[in-house]
C-alpha cells in the first residue's frame, strides 16, 4: 500500500499522462455497511427472521389454547408460561437452538462466499479491489450480526407475545430464587448474548465451507448437516471424551445464566470453545480463499 | 521487467488446469493509450488470461505487470486504477442498478464515499441507464446488465479498462454505443483492453490487437502491422508472361509458376509474392514493404523498361480476416 | 509458488495452538506439586485438624459403574412417573406409593450414572450450619438448602419442593441431590472405615481444583470385595478433602469420582441459604419421626428403603452384605419397568450388577446388596 511504488510508475507514452494514485485508502467501513444492507434488505433474510419470530408466537398460542395446566411434558419451562409470559422466550429459545437457529445461520454463513460466486459478483468485488482477507472479515462480521439478530428476534418476539397473552411478573430462576422483571430483562439480554456467541463456531464453519464451492445451496446444506452431526455426536455417551470439543456442546447451557448466583463457567468455556472454532475455521477459510482461483 | 510504456506486459504467462494447459507462455505487450483487441475463438484462453491479469486466478508460471507494477503482488494499488468487465456482468438481482454500483464502489477503499452518488449517476448516464437506475437488476435485459457492467468499470477515472466481450447481448445500436464509449475513453488517455471473438468488432475499435489460439499467442501488433503480416503479392496482367517473369526474377521476385490465370484478350496474370517481413518467432516485426526500395512504381518501371506490355498491375495484401482465419482456423469449431 | 503454502500457515498455527491447549491444560492439571512428604497418619491428622468451616465450590461427580446410561431427564422430572400428589401439602412419611418410590429410585440412579456438576456452598460458622447444594442439570436444577434446622429440597424441573424441619432431616428424606456428596463428607466416611481391614498409604502429589494435594490411597485387604482402591486427595494447605475416587478391583480408571473443580474458601453470602419456594411450586411438608437406628453420620448415603424395613448386616468391613427384608417397597422396585431393564434374571431372583456394587433381589422380595461378587450375594440369600 506504500505510495513510493508510484515513483516507478512513469507517466510515459508521450502526451498521455497517467494519474498516480495519491488518495489515501479509507478505513473501508463503507463495505461493512453495504454488506449489512445487502444482508438485511434481502427478502430471504426477512423471511427467516419472521419464521424465527413465529416460533414463540406458536408456542404462546398453543399454551394459551390448550391451557390444560402443567402436564410435566414438553420442553423445559413450558409449564411456567401460564404463570409468567416471559418464559415464552425461554421455551422458544430451547426449541430454536437445536434446529431452527443452526438452519438459518447455516443459510447465511453458507451463502457468504459461495453466494457471491454464484451471482458472479465475487469477481467484481475482488477486482474493485476488496482484498480477499477484508472480504472474509466483512462476511464473517455480517454473519455474526445475523446470529445476534436471529437470537434477539426469538427473545423479543417471545417476550412481546408472552406479555400480550399472559401475565408478566417476577421470574423464578432454576435455583428457586425469584428476581424482578428488570433483572429478568437483563438476564434475557445475557442469554441472547450467550446464544449468539454459541453460534459463532458454526458461522466460522459455514464461512469455510462456503469458500470450498460456488454452489451456495451446497454450502448451506453442508453447514446445517455439520451442526446436526455435532449434536448427534454430543448425545452419544460412548463419545464422552469428544463432547467438550463439539461446538454444540454448550448450546443449551444458556440456562446456567438462570441460576442464582449466575454460573459463569459455561459462558467462559463456551466463549473459549467458539473462539477456537473461529480461529481454526477462519484460518482455514483464509488458507482456502486467499489462494483460490476465482473462476465463477 | 515492468516497462512503464506498457499498460500490460506478460512474460511467459502460463495457466495449467490439471493436465490441460489453457494459457501457454504468452508474452503480451499492451501499449499505454492504445485500444488493444484481444482476439481469439471461444475457449482459446482469453478469459483465463484476463483473470490472471486481474489477480482473480494465479498464474502457474510467468510474470505479469499491469500499469507498471507486479500482479498479483500489487493488486491493492493496481486494481483501483483498473476498471473491468469480466465474462459477462454479475450483479445482485434483488438490488437496483444504483444500489449494485454503490455496493461495488464501496468495496474499493480508494473510492471516495462523498462523491459516490454523483459518480454512480454519471456512470449510469454514460451507458444510458439513467431511466432504469431504480429498477431491480432482476428486471434488466441482458443488454442492460451488460451496460451496467460497463458502468461499473467507469465508476472512477481509470488508467486501464478491461472489457471482456463487451458487446455480448447488445443490439447493433448498443454495439455502436460501446464503440463510441471506447473512443471517448481513449480520448482521455485511458488504455482499453477489449477481448472478443469477433474480428469485425476489433477491427472497428482497436489500434492494436493480439490473436490467441489454443492458449498460444499467435500474432500481436498494431492493426497496420497485422494487416501487412499477410504476404503482399504483385499481380501483373500482361500478354507477355515470359518477359514479365524474367524481369521479376531480375528484381528478385520469384513469380509463381502455375498460379496464373489466362485472359483471352489481355493475356495472362503473373503473380509473385513480395517479401513479407515475418521474423522467426511468428510475431510481426517492423520493416515491411514500405521500407524497401522495391516500391510498386519501381516494379512497373522495370517491367515497362523490360518491354513487358503491362495491362494491369496491383499489389494485393491479405485482409485481417484472411489472417484471422489463417491463424485460428475456420468455421465454428471451438479451439481444442 | 511459495505463496500458496504460506496461505495455510495461519490454519496450521491455529490448529497447533488449539491442539496444544487441549493437551497442555489436562497436563498442567495433573502436574505434581512438589509437596513435603507426609505419612498416612500425618495426612489423616491434616484432615482431622482441618478448620475449614465455610467455603464454596463446584463439584463434578463422574460415575462409570457399568450401568446403562438413562435417557437424560429421567431423574429430573419430565418423566411419566410424577412425584406424589398434586396437593400443595400433606404428604406424610412412609405413605409414598410405589410410583413415588420408583421415581425416587430412578432419580437416585440418574445421579449414579454419567457426569453431574453441583455447586456447594457451606457456611458452618453460624448456629447449626448452613448448606446449599445445587445440582446443575441441563435446563433444570435440583437444590438442597439447609439453613439451621430448616431443610428445603427444590426441583425446578418438576416444580416441587420438600420442606422439613428439626434435626432429623438429613436421614429422613429418601433420596435427593445430597447423594452428590462433597469430597469432605465422603472422605470422612472412608476414613472411618480405615481400620484393620484397609491398607492406607500416600500416593504421589496431585493437583485438584488448582490446589496441591496429598493423595491418600485406601486399599482393601480383603480380596472378596469389588472395590480395588479408594483415593482421597487432601488439600495440603487446609486438610480439606478435594477429591474422592473409587476404583474397582482390576480396573485402572476410577468407577466413581467426586472432585472439586473449583474451590473458594471465603464465606458464601448469607442470602444463599434463605429459601422461599417460588409461586406455583408444589410443596410437600415432611414431618418425620426420628429414625430409631443411629445413623451416626449425617451424610450416609440414603437408600430408598422405607424406615419400616430394618436392614441386616452380615460380614465385616469391605465385604459386608446388607440384607433388606421383603417389603412393599422392594416389590415396587422389582415391578418398576426401569429396574426391570437394568437387572438380569438369575436363578432365584434378579441381579443388578455394577462395577462397585451388586444388588440381588430375591424372588421372595428380600434384597441383598454389597461390594461383593454376585455369587456371594446369592450364597447369602440361600442361607
Amino acid at each position: 500500500m506504500s505510495h513510493s511504488d508510484e515513483a516507478d510508475s512513469p507517466t510515459a507514452s508521450g502526451a498521455r499522462v497517467t494519474q498516480p494514485l495519491t488518495r489515501r485508502p479509507t478505513a473501508g467501513w463503507a463495505l461493512m455497511g453495504s454488506e449489512l444492507a445487502v444482508l438485511f434488505r434481502r427478502r430471504r433474510t426477512w423471511v427467516m427472521l419472521l419464521a424465527l419470530a413465529l416460533i414463540p408466537v406458536l408456542v404462546a398460542v398453543a399454551v394459551r389454547i390448550s391451557s390444560a395446566g402443567s402436564s410435566g411434558r414438553g420442553p423445559a419451562f413450558i409449564d411456567q408460561i401460564s404463570q409468567n409470559g416471559l418464559f415464552v422466550a425461554l421455551v422458544a429459545l430451547t426449541i430454536c437452538i437445536p434446529l431452527f437457529l443452526p438452519l438459518t445461520v447455516g443459510v447465511v454463513a453458507g451463502d457468504t462466499i459461495a453466494g457471491e460466486a454464484n451471482l458472479g459478483t465475487l469477481r467484481y468485488l475482488l477486482v474493485s479491489p476488496v482484498g480477499r482477507v477484508r472480504l472474509l472479515v466483512v462476511k464473517f462480521v455480517a454473519a455474526m450480526a445475523f446470529c445476534l439478530a436471529a437470537t434477539v428476534v426469538v427473545v423479543l418476539a417471545g417476550v412481546l407475545i408472552g406479555a400480550a397473552l399472559f401475565q408478566v411478573g417476577p421470574v423464578t430462576l432454576l435455583s428457586g430464587d425469584t428476581i424482578g422483571v428488570g433483572q429478568a430483562g437483563l438476564r434475557a439480554l445475557l442469554i441472547a448474548g450467550y446464544v449468539t456467541v454459541s453460534l459463532l463456531g458454526l458461522t466460522a464453519i459455514g464461512l469455510f465451507v462456503s469458500t470450498l464451492t460456488d454452489i451456495p445451496v451446497g454450502a448451506m446444506a453442508a453447514t446445517v448437516v455439520i451442526s446436526i452431526v455435532s449434536q448427534v455426536l454430543d448425545s452419544l455417551p460412548q463419545l464422552d471424551a469428544l463432547h467438550p470439543w463439539l461446538f454444540s456442546h454448550y448450546w443449551l447451557d444458556f440456562a446456567d445464566l438462570l441460576r442464582q448466583p449466575i454460573e459463569w463457567s459455561s459462558f467462559g468455556s463456551n466463549a473459549l470453545l467458539q473462539l477456537g472454532y473461529v480461529a481454526v475455521f477462519g484460518a482455514l477459510a483464509y488458507g482456502r480463499f486467499a489462494s483460490k482461483d476465482v473462476l465463477s | 521487467m515492468p516497462d512503464g510504456g506498457l499498460a500490460i506486459q506478460t512474460r511467459g504467462l502460463t495457466k495449467v488446469f490439471g493436465r490441460q494447459t489453457v494459457v501457454n507462455g504468452i508474452d503480451l505487450s499492451v501499449p499505454r493509450g492504445s485500444v488493444f483487441g484481444f482476439l481469439g475463438p471461444n475457449g482459446s484462453g482469453k478469459t483465463t488470461s484476463i483473470r490472471m491479469l486481474l489477480g482473480l486466478a494465479s498464474a502457474t508460471s510467468g510474470e505479469i505487470s499491469v500499469l507498471g507494477q507486479q500482479m498479483p503482488k500489487r493488486a491493492g494499488t493496481v486494481l483501483p486504477r483498473v476498471g473491468a468487465l469480466i465474462e459477462g456482468p454479475g450483479f445482485y438481482p434483488f438490488l437496483s442498478g444504483t444500489a449494485n454500483l454503490r455496493r461495488l464502489d464501496s468495496a474499493d477503499r480508494f473510492a471516495q464515499s462523498s462523491t459516490r452518488t454523483v459518480r454512480v449517476g454519471e456512470a449510469l448516464e454514460r451507458v444510458g441507464l439513467t431511466h432504469a437506475a431504480g429498477k431491480k437488476v432482476r428486471a434488466y435485459s441482458l443488454g442492460m446488465k451488460q451496460r451496467l457492467g460497463i458502468a461499473n468499470a467507469l465508476l472512477t477515472p481509470r488508467e486501464l479498462i478491461v472489457l471482456d466481450e463487451p458487446t455480448n447481448g447488445l443490439d447493433p445500436q448498443g454495439t455502436r454505443e460501446v464503440r463510441n464509449l471506447v473512443r471517448s475513453l481513449t480520448a482521455s488517455g485511458t488504455t482499453v483492453f477489449v477481448s472478443s471473438h469477433l474480428l469485425a468488432e476489433i477491427e472497428q475499435m482497436c489500434t492494436h490487437a493480439a490473436v490467441m489460439r489454443s492458449g498460444h499467442l499467435v500474432a500481436q501488433g498494431s492493426l497496420d502491422e497485422l494487416r501487412q503480416a499477410g504476404q503482399a503479392r504483385v499481380r501483373v496482367l500482361t500478354p507477355d508472361p515470359g518477359a514479365a517473369r524474367r524481369v521479376l526474377a531480375q528484381l528478385g521476385l520469384a513469380a509463381d509458376a502455375d498460379a496464373s490465370d489466362t485472359h483471352p484478350l489481355d493475356g495472362e496474370t503473373v503473380t509473385a509474392p513480395l517479401d513479407a517481413g515475418q521474423d522467426g518467432d511468428g510475431a510481426i516485426g517492423p520493416g515491411t514493404l514500405a521500407d524497401r526500395p522495391l516500391d510498386p512504381e519501381h516494379i512497373v518501371a522495370a517491367l515497362v523498361a523490360g518491354g513487358v506490355r503491362v495491362r494491369g498491375f496491383a499489389v494485393e495484401r491479405a485482409t485481417l480476416e484472411d489472417l484471422f482465419v489463417a491463424l485460428t482456423g475456420e468455421g465454428f469449431d471451438v479451439a481444442q | 509458488m511459495s505463496t500458496v503454502w504460506k496461505r495455510w500457515i495461519p490454519a496450521a498455527v491455529a490448529g497447533v495452538v488449539v491442539a496444544g491447549a487441549a493437551v497442555a491444560v489436562p497436563l498442567s492439571a495433573g502436574a505434581t506439586a512438589g509437596l513435603p512428604g507426609k505419612s498416612p497418619q500425618e495426612v489423616l491428622a491434616l484432615v482431622a485438624g482441618s478448620s475449614v468451616t465455610a467455603f464454596s465450590g463446584t463439584v463434578e461427580q463422574t460415575s462409570d459403574l457399568g450401568l446403562p446410561t438413562l435417557p437424560s431427564g429421567t431423574g429430573s422430572g419430565s418423566g411419566s412417573a410424577s412425584h406424589s400428589g398434586g396437593a400443595t401439602s400433606g404428604g406424610t412419611s412412609g405413605s409414598e406409593g410405589s410410583a413415588g418410590t420408583a421415581a425416587a429410585a430412578s432419580s437416585a440412579l440418574d445421579l449414579l450414572t454419567g457426569t453431574h456438576t453441583a455447586r456447594v456452598y457451606v457456611d458452618g460458622t453460624t448456629g447449626s450450619g448452613n448448606l446449599r447444594v445445587q445440582v446443575l442439570d441441563q435446563l433444570a436444577e435440583r437444590d438442597v438448602i439447609k439453613q439451621g434446622d430448616t431443610l428445603w429440597l427444590y426441583d425446578s424441573g418438576k416444580q416441587t419442593a420438600v420442606h422439613a424441619t428439626t434435626s432429623a432431616t438429613a436421614d429422613a428424606v429418601p433420596t435427593g441431590p445430597e447423594q452428590t456428596a462433597t469430597p469432605q463428607q465422603l472422605a470422612a466416611k472412608f476414613l472411618d472405615a480405615a481400620s484393620s481391614t484397609t491398607d492406607v498409604s500416600v500416593g504421589g502429589d496431585v493437583t485438584v481444583a488448582g490446589r496441591s494435594a496429598y493423595d491418600l490411597v485406601l486399599t482393601p485387604q480383603s480380596g472378596s470385595t469389588l472395590v480395588g482402591a479408594v483415593s482421597i486427595a487432601v488439600d495440603s494447605a487446609t486438610g480439606l478433602p478435594l477429591r474422592v475416587e473409587v476404583t474397582a478391583a482390576g480396573a485402572s480408571d476410577p468407577a466413581f469420582s467426586s472432585s472439586f473443580t473449583s474451590l473458594d474458601l471465603s464465606t458464601p453470602p448469607a442470602d444463599l441459604f434463605s429459601f422461599t419456594p417460588p409461586a406455583g411450586t408444589t410443596v410437600t411438608e415432611k414431618t418425620v419421626e426420628k429414625p430409631s437406628a443411629p445413623s451416626g453420620d449425617a451424610t450416609a448415603p440414603a437408600h430408598s428403603a422405607s424406615d419400616a424395613a430394618k436392614p441386616i448386616v452380615t460380614g465385616t468391613g469391605w465385604s459386608s452384605i446388607v440384607e433388606l427384608p421383603a417389603g412393599s417397597d422392594s416389590s415396587a422396585l422389582t415391578s418398576s419397568p426401569l429396574l426391570a431393564q437394568l437387572t438380569t434374571p438369575v436363578s432365584g431372583g434378579h441381579l443388578l450388577s455394577t462395577t462397585l456394587l451388586n444388588v440381588f433381589v430375591a424372588d421372595d422380595g428380600r434384597v441383598f446388596a454389597g461390594s461383593v461378587s454376585a455369587e456371594a450375594l446369592e450364597a447369602a440369600a440361600a442361607q
